[in-house]
């Protein structure tokens, strides 16, 4: 075991110091920052803060000044015209951006007219007029009832196998399974191009016949893989942080995120199958290495195998339509393509417990199969110094070197 | 109890018979020659004996019995294969290979210390290792053979890219660690290497054992198989001679298995416009015995392959 820590320490520490690491580690946030960054900026800069006019012909709306709801980010003023020509002479003096008029039968047809010059009001600007004629509309009722109306219908599906809840209102239950699959896949990829890069170093260096008489091909394997995952796992730890960093400034900005809450059972499953997941992957990458003798030849052959892992990901509409589909527990239950399936699932229904469970199992023990066949493929492969192993030769050495 | 106990060891990689019987045991406080020519299946038998291949037949003893992870930490390797992490700095490199064979940090550093004041390599350690000479290189991978103090020593071609102060250098190393006990197992095909250092030699050739004892023993049973002449004429092309080398206005001779010196003698003297001022028995050297095993051993197999 001690060999296995050195092993990985030791390529973290190699992975870690990188040029490549640093920057791809750091460029990615950075490239999202900016971008927030610049759409937040561009938004800003062509916001329109002309106030928002209205002409109430229904006599339905209350003109004095009111507060904003607590959900709007930006408060636009409002301001009250007694006709449509006071409304016009001030949208052409520039004095307003837009005007609507309410006429008298809108109680009944709930229809208003909106009169602007060349660019109609913002998404924002929008959301806030309709805020204040929500507001006016309630005024006169008690204050319990207007904070009721003004909250809206709150829809809470619950299952009855596992009480677990699911509400219109929880975005993140959508946005988290998308968010980690888009982790998963920078996890796979990573995964494939560092273990390449691993098994191409130690072909270029020979030291494989040193390390083989210093400790156990697991050991080396393992190791090995343990450190990339740490090398994965820091970078995947910036990348979140970046995005709950990301997700608390922009809070204000985002009304839905106010409600959410942290799924940690959804957490939990993912952290419980990211890493056998992320193993696999390794143990595969691994034996694509020792198998090739080019480093694009492997990166060729990865690119089809890394297929399998994210097949779910194409799979996404009968997922989310048909979750029961036994497609869709067959991948469930497949070791390649469990992590994305459940993650997928997880966010609008609930998987039953034994497929969970099962797939769990399956799951880790194709791990201490595909490491324990990797490392015998790896071993056989850096020995033959120049020379890829043909299928037969694979299976040879999984038999026996 | 002897180090290493090879018993008729076989491997075999697809049409390729590459070790087909070879046994050996090494001893304790011994320098043992693996000789043999390229592709004599030296460095096979050594990664069989070391596990990184499994025999397809035969057995080896390590150390009185299987090789494990404890027993493997008791073994330096040079393989024939240098490796080290070419885009890492030496010391650290070094440290960790040590640490793998069981060192902790602080002594795999003070033993390096002492290492790299004695290879010359103390003002590298800093840099990275594809910023050494191959010389250097070659250096840097007999300390992480060493570094962690082995029973048994495994050398593959030792002293392949050094020039002869650090040959000499590495030769006193040896011997050094054969004075404290350790067995040392020398693969390599220069013959006046083996002959400098080695005590017992094992010869193979086509992946067999051919010869096998000490070195003494085989030059005894070798001796008048190698003759010296000095004189004027043409001296080459004689029936029975394996081949001749002049040196220093001497010929040396090395004769076919079974060809009676008189006989060369009795042809060379009825040979015209030659003139013998001496012609004297020497005792042959490991190269002598090489050639004359290796080349018989090839003469043989045309012969059964016609």
């Amino acid at each position: 075991m001690r060999n296995f820590w050195l092993v990985a320490k030791h390529e973290y520490r190699r992975m870690v110091v990188r040029r490549g690491f640093v920057i791809g580690t750091i460029a990615i946030p950075l490239g999202i920052v900016m971008l927030v960054a610049l759409g937040i900026l561009v938004e800003t800069l062509s916001e329109n803060k002309l106030p928002l006019g209205y002409v109430d012909k229904a006599g339905i709306l209350d003109d004095s000044p009111s507060p904003p709801l607590p959900d709007t980010a930006v408060h636009i003023q409002v301001r009250s015209f007694p006709n449509e020509e006071a409304a016009l002479t001030a949208l052409e003096g520039e004095e307003i951006q837009a005007f609507f008029v309410f006429p008298p039968d809108y109680p009944q047809t709930l229809q208003t007219h909106l009169y602007y010059l060349a660019k109609p009001p913002s998404d924002d600007t929008w959301d806030e007029f309709n805020d204040f004629v929500r507001l006016s509309l309630v005024s006169t009722l008690p204050d319990e009832i207007q904070a009721r109306l003004l909250e809206g219908p709150s829809i809470t599906v619950q299952d009855i196998v596992n009480g677990r809840e699911f509400s219109n209102n929880d975005v993140i239950n959508i946005i988290l399974p998308l968010a980690a699959s888009f982790l998963f896949l920078i996890a796979t990829m990573s995964a494939a191009s560092y273990m390449l890069r691993v098994v191409a170093d130690e072909k270029e260096n020979r030291t494989m016949e040193i390390m083989v008489t210093s400790l156990a091909p697991g050991q080396l394997i393992g190791g090995k893989a343990a450190g990339l995952l740490g090398v994965t796992l820091t970078q995947l730890f910036i990348y979140i942080m970046a995005v709950v960093v990301g997700l608390k400034a922009g809070v204000g900005f985002v009304p839905a995120s106010q409600q959410a809450t942290v799924p940690w059972a959804y957490l939990g499953v993912i952290a419980l199958f990211f890493l056998p997941a992320y193993a696999l992957i390794s143990a595969v990458m691994v034996a694509i290495g020792g198998a090739v003798t080019e480093m694009q030849q492997g990166q060729q052959v990865a690119a089809i195998l890394n297929l399998f892992f994210l097949l779910p990901l194409f799979l996404t509409p009968v997922i989310f339509n048909n979750p029961a589909h036994p497609a869709v527990v067959f991948f469930t239950l497949f070791p390649a393509t469990a992590f994305l399936t459940i993650s997928l699932r997880w966010g609008l229904g609930t998987i039953p417990a034994w497929q969970l469970s099962l797939s769990w199992v399956l799951l880790v023990a194709s791990v201490f199969l595909m490491v324990w066949a990797a490392a015998r493929v790896f071993r056989a492969g850096m020995l033959r110094y120049g020379q890829p192993l043909s299928l037969k030769a694979v299976a040879v050495a999984i038999r026996r070197i | 109890m002897h180090t290493v106990e090879i018993s008729h060891l076989a491997k075999r990689f697809g049409d390729t018979q590459a070790v087909a019987n070879v046994s050996f045991s090494v001893q304790s406080g011994e320098i043992f020659g693996l000789l043999g020519p390229n592709g004599a299946g030296k460095t096979t038998t050594i990664r069989m004996m070391l596990d990184i291949f499994k025999p397809d037949s035969g057995s080896v003893r390590i150390f009185g019995g299987k090789l494990g992870l404890e027993q493997k930490r008791r073994i330096g390797y040079l393989p024939e294969e240098r490796g080290l992490y070419k885009d890492q700095k030496l010391e650290p490199t070094l440290i960790y290979l040590g640490t793998l064979k069981g060192l902790d940090k602080k002594t795999a550093r003070r033993r390096l210390t002492s290492w790299l004041e004695r290879l010359d390599l103390d003002e590298h350690r800093h840099k990275k290792v594809q910023e050494l000479s191959k010389g250097m290189q070659q250096k840097a991978q007999i300390i992480a053979t060493l570094l962690h103090d082995p029973d048994l020593i495994v050398v593959d071609e030792p002293f392949a890219a050094l020039d002869p102060v650090n040959t000499r250098l590495v030769k006193e190393i040896m011997e050094e660690q054969r004075l404290a006990g350790k067995s040392i197992i020398m693969s390599t095909h220069q013959m006046y290497q083996a002959e400098a250092l080695c005590s017992r030699i094992v010869l193979i050739d086509e992946g067999q054992t051919v010869l096998y004892g000490t070195v003494d023993e085989i030059k005894r049973n070798f001796a008048g198989n190698a003759i010296v002449v000095k004189g004027q004429g043409d001296f080459t092309h004689l029936p029975g001679v394996l081949e001749t080398r002049q040196h220093n206005g001497t010929w040396h001779m090395s004769l076919e298995i079974g060809s009676d010196p008189q006989t060369v003698f009795s042809t060379l003297a009825a040979r015209k416009g030659v003139k013998i001022e001496r012609f004297e028995l020497a005792e042959p050297s490991l190269d002598d015995i090489f050639i004359n095993v290796v080349q018989k051993g090839a003469t043989q197999l045309e012969a059964s392959h016609a």
